[in-house]
């Protein structure tokens, strides 16, 4: 198959574009006047709290010090030491990982088993189907956490019912530290499905139709196809879709925030929720700052190596 | 990828269900700040039945705003306009603050300098919020002893007078009558032995599911048993004090319920003890005042004489938690004449009474309890008479991270297996790192 190099050449004749025009200050001024507007809003709302977190990471900011800010005492480096010593930082790392390691594969694989069944198997009702994927990106997450809840609820919820009717007595699901984070993983993949699909469907209706008349000659099955045509012509899709889609679960937070609020015994705690606790609930903003910082290593380092090793295969 | 060329039908119907979908889904946590459309008429009603007589200084003048969290925020207007008939020259405006974003939006207000001029305040938050330093000491002239001395203690930042108490809530023993009866007892239960024996007895011969609901991870239903005991949260040091005789032995007590199977270790989140204790799966469980309304609306008709509520049973005392909010004046206010002018008159017996028609909340100022209203409902009463042997939890800067983590001990104790003796020693451990100040 030649196929991989039909888009890196795609993608590399975009990247060259049109001839650059004369230069000169006037062009310069135009560009940054356009740009101007989103330079400013990511300046004020996005680096400047960026870099402000950053300092603050380094100070003991607190309560006392909300009214007078610049007062805040310099701690150095002992927010990042007091987190090496704290368990529940780590109980809450191990959470995230969990999440991470369980959630990433299984959203991929669903995704593209649907978005692979709706472009080429199931025909009827297309449209509705890949709506009913989707819907659940973007419904708000308290309406989800309204319906899941009912759903998990031990008593009266529609999966203990179905599990009861085999005459199995269903468990609390939220409730039981081994079960609760496989429940919000469920919700999780059920929630954030659809736009691993979307982006795979995409992807598929991009494949030039000659690659699978070409395999059918050559006497390829539907498994085949899938697996040398589909896949590897995928394969910038699905790159894109595990660093996006990683980085989107190391920052849980909404689905165990409205579900268990970190519960039972600290099982479903993430780092942003126990960030969030400690600088919103307990105040220790510079305690938090250091979390966040700690979270964006570990989100840099993973996406890096994630591009570092798969782009060079591709 | 190319996203064009993904079919722009499943775009343009997605895309309107986004319209759709999102905005259900910020109606919902809006609607409960959104201002109750009904508060406006229950103001004119209001109005029109005399206003109550606040201390009406002439020369008050300016505009006025107030943050009110939750159910208050939306009734708080009924309120505002009374005080504003008495005082003409006085704009009030009242901010409906979610209780959810409370706490980030004060921190915001504090550190902005934008905070209003007066402001609901959880009883709990006094010490966190009081630590800022935002708020305004309160005049001498207000005096302690027309409130619950609980409820004034509250007030206390650093031996500071820094708020009013505004309205009060306790818990109380609700309790179904019917399965009581049914299991051969016919009073409710007055000590500990009597609540472990009424549960046993409702468990094994009322038919009931387990004897009681207990939180698994409540401080504020463990601190009632710690302080009937005789044991404190603190001792007058203000150093911690959770591992005492006294607290183990309480401890001991309350983890029973759960060892013995009297209480279910597992209650799935969100929710309402009374629709379990209408079930009759709980048949007790310690609440306040709004249950009352609470049991009788999940109840529904026919259910009014199955169920009473009882005062906290006693071990050395009787003593219950008292929760509510102050109300605080901020440092920064530029109109704090017509501020304390708006805190006495919350203060007003009359106005605590025309509150708790309004709101159901519960007076503060122990002459509001001599209002006919109060005094009319005998449940109410039982309330008022719990409140005088009420303790509250500890005014501290660390309060949030301290409770938080004697919950989070809580429930090692009650749905793990750690022992009483553990639990305390590991509460008393983190209190001392946490800092009780």
């Amino acid at each position: 198959m030649t196929a991989p190099a039909l888009v890196r050449r795609d993608v590399a004749g975009r990247k060259a574009g049109p001839v650059a025009p004369r230069h000169g200050w006037r062009q310069d001024l135009i560009g940054w006047s356009f740009a101007a507007p989103f330079v400013i809003l990511f300046g004020i709302f996005l680096a400047l709290p960026i870099l402000a977190s950053f300092v603050l990471s380094f100070t003991s900011f607190g309560l006392r010090d909300l009214e007078n800010p610049i007062g805040s005492t310099v701690v150095g480096v002992q927010n990042y030491v007091d987190l090496i010593a704290d368990p529940k930082f780590w109980k809450s790392l191990g959470n995230t990982v969990y999440f991470v390691v369980v959630g990433v594969p299984l959203t991929l694989a669903l995704g593209l088993v649907i978005a692979n069944a709706l472009s080429r198997g199931i025909t009827r009702f297309r449209t509705a189907f890949r709506v009913g994927y989707y819907l659940p990106v973007i419904t708000s997450i308290v309406a989800i956490a309204v319906v899941w809840r009912f759903l998990l609820n031990p008593d009266v919820g529609l999966i203990n019912m179905l599990i009861q009717s085999v005459g199995i007595n269903g468990p609390n699901w939220l409730a039981d530290p081994t079960l609760a984070m496989p429940s919000i993983i469920t919700m999780a993949i059920w929630r954030n499905l659809g736009f691993a699909m979307v982006v795979f469907i995409a992807g598929m209706q991009a494949i030039p139709a000659v690659l699978y008349e070409a395999a059918s000659i050559d006497g390829a099955g539907r498994w085949q196809s899938f697996r040398y045509v589909t896949l590897p012509m995928l394969r910038p899709a699905i790159l894109f879709m595990l660093v996006i889609t990683t980085i989107g679960y190391l920052q849980l937070f909404e689905e165990p925030f409205v579900m268990t609020d970190g519960g039972p015994l600290d099982a479903t705690l993430s780092v942003t929720m126990y960030m969030y606790q400690q600088g919103f609930e307990f105040f220790h903003q510079g305690y938090a700052s250091a979390i966040a910082y700690v979270l964006f290593v570990i989100v840099a380092i993973v996406a890096f190596l994630q591009f570092k090793f798969l782009r060079e295969e591709t | 990828m190319d996203i064009s060329r993904i079919s722009w039908r499943v775009f343009a119907l997605a895309l309107s269900l986004i319209i759709v979908t999102t905005a259900c889904g910020t109606n919902d946590p809006g609607g409960s700040a959104a201002v109750d459309p009904s508060a406006g008429a229950a103001a004119t009603d209001a109005g029109a039945s005399g206003s109550p007589a606040a201390s009406p200084a002439a020369d008050l003048s300016g505009e006025l705003t107030v943050w009110a969290m939750g159910a208050e925020g939306t009734k708080l207007g009924t309120l505002a306009d009374a005080f504003m008939e008495a005082n003409p020259d006085v704009k009030v405006s009242v901010t409906p603050v979610d209780w959810g974003q409370a706490v980030a939006k004060l921190q915001t207000a504090i550190a902005g300098k934008t905070t209003p001029d007066v402001s609901q305040m959880g009883t709990d938050m006094m010490g966190q919020f009081g630590a800022t330093g935002a708020f305004e000491p309160v005049p001498a002239d207000i005096a302690s002893s027309a409130y619950f001395e609980s409820a004034w203690n509250t007030n206390m930042v650093d031996g500071v007078v820094s708020g009013v108490p505004w309205y009060v809530e306790t818990r109380l023993l609700y309790y179904r009558k019917d399965i009581a009866e049914k299991a051969g007892i016919t009073s409710p239960p007055a000590t500990w032995d009597d609540l472990k024996a009424t549960a046993k007895a409702m468990q094994e011969k009322g038919g009931a599911k387990y004897g009681i609901g207990l939180g698994t991870k409540n401080w504020q239903e463990y601190f009632p048993f710690l302080w009937s005991n005789g044991g404190d949260v603190v001792d007058a040091s203000g150093k911690p004090t959770l591992n005492s005789p006294q607290a183990v032995e309480a401890l001991t007590f309350y983890d029973s319920f759960f060892e013995e199977g009297l209480t279910p270790t597992t209650v799935p989140e969100g929710t309402d003890p009374a629709t379990p204790f209408v079930t009759g799966d709980t048949p007790m469980f310690f609440s306040g005042p709004w249950h009352l309304t609470g049991v009788k609306d999940a109840g529904g008709a026919g259910f009014e004489d199955k169920w009473a509520i009882a005062p906290m049973t006693k071990k050395v005392t009787a003593t219950s938690f008292l929760g509510g909010s102050n109300v605080v004046v901020f440092k920064n206010s530029e109109n704090k004449d017509a501020a304390w002018a708006f805190v006495r008159f919350l203060s007003d017996p009359k106005t605590q009474a025309l509150w708790y028609t309004t709101s159901s909340d519960l007076p503060a100022v122990q002459s509001g309890w001599e209002e006919a209203e109060v005094k009319s409902d005998p449940n109410v009463a039982m309330f008022g008479e719990q409140l005088k042997d009420t303790r509250a939890q500890p005014v501290s800067a660390t309060w949030s991270e301290l409770s938080s983590s004697i919950n989070d001990t809580l429930e090692k104790m009650t749905t793990g297996d750690m022992t009483p003796q553990a639990a305390a020693d590991e509460m008393q451990q983190n209190a001392e790192s946490i800092g009780t100040n």
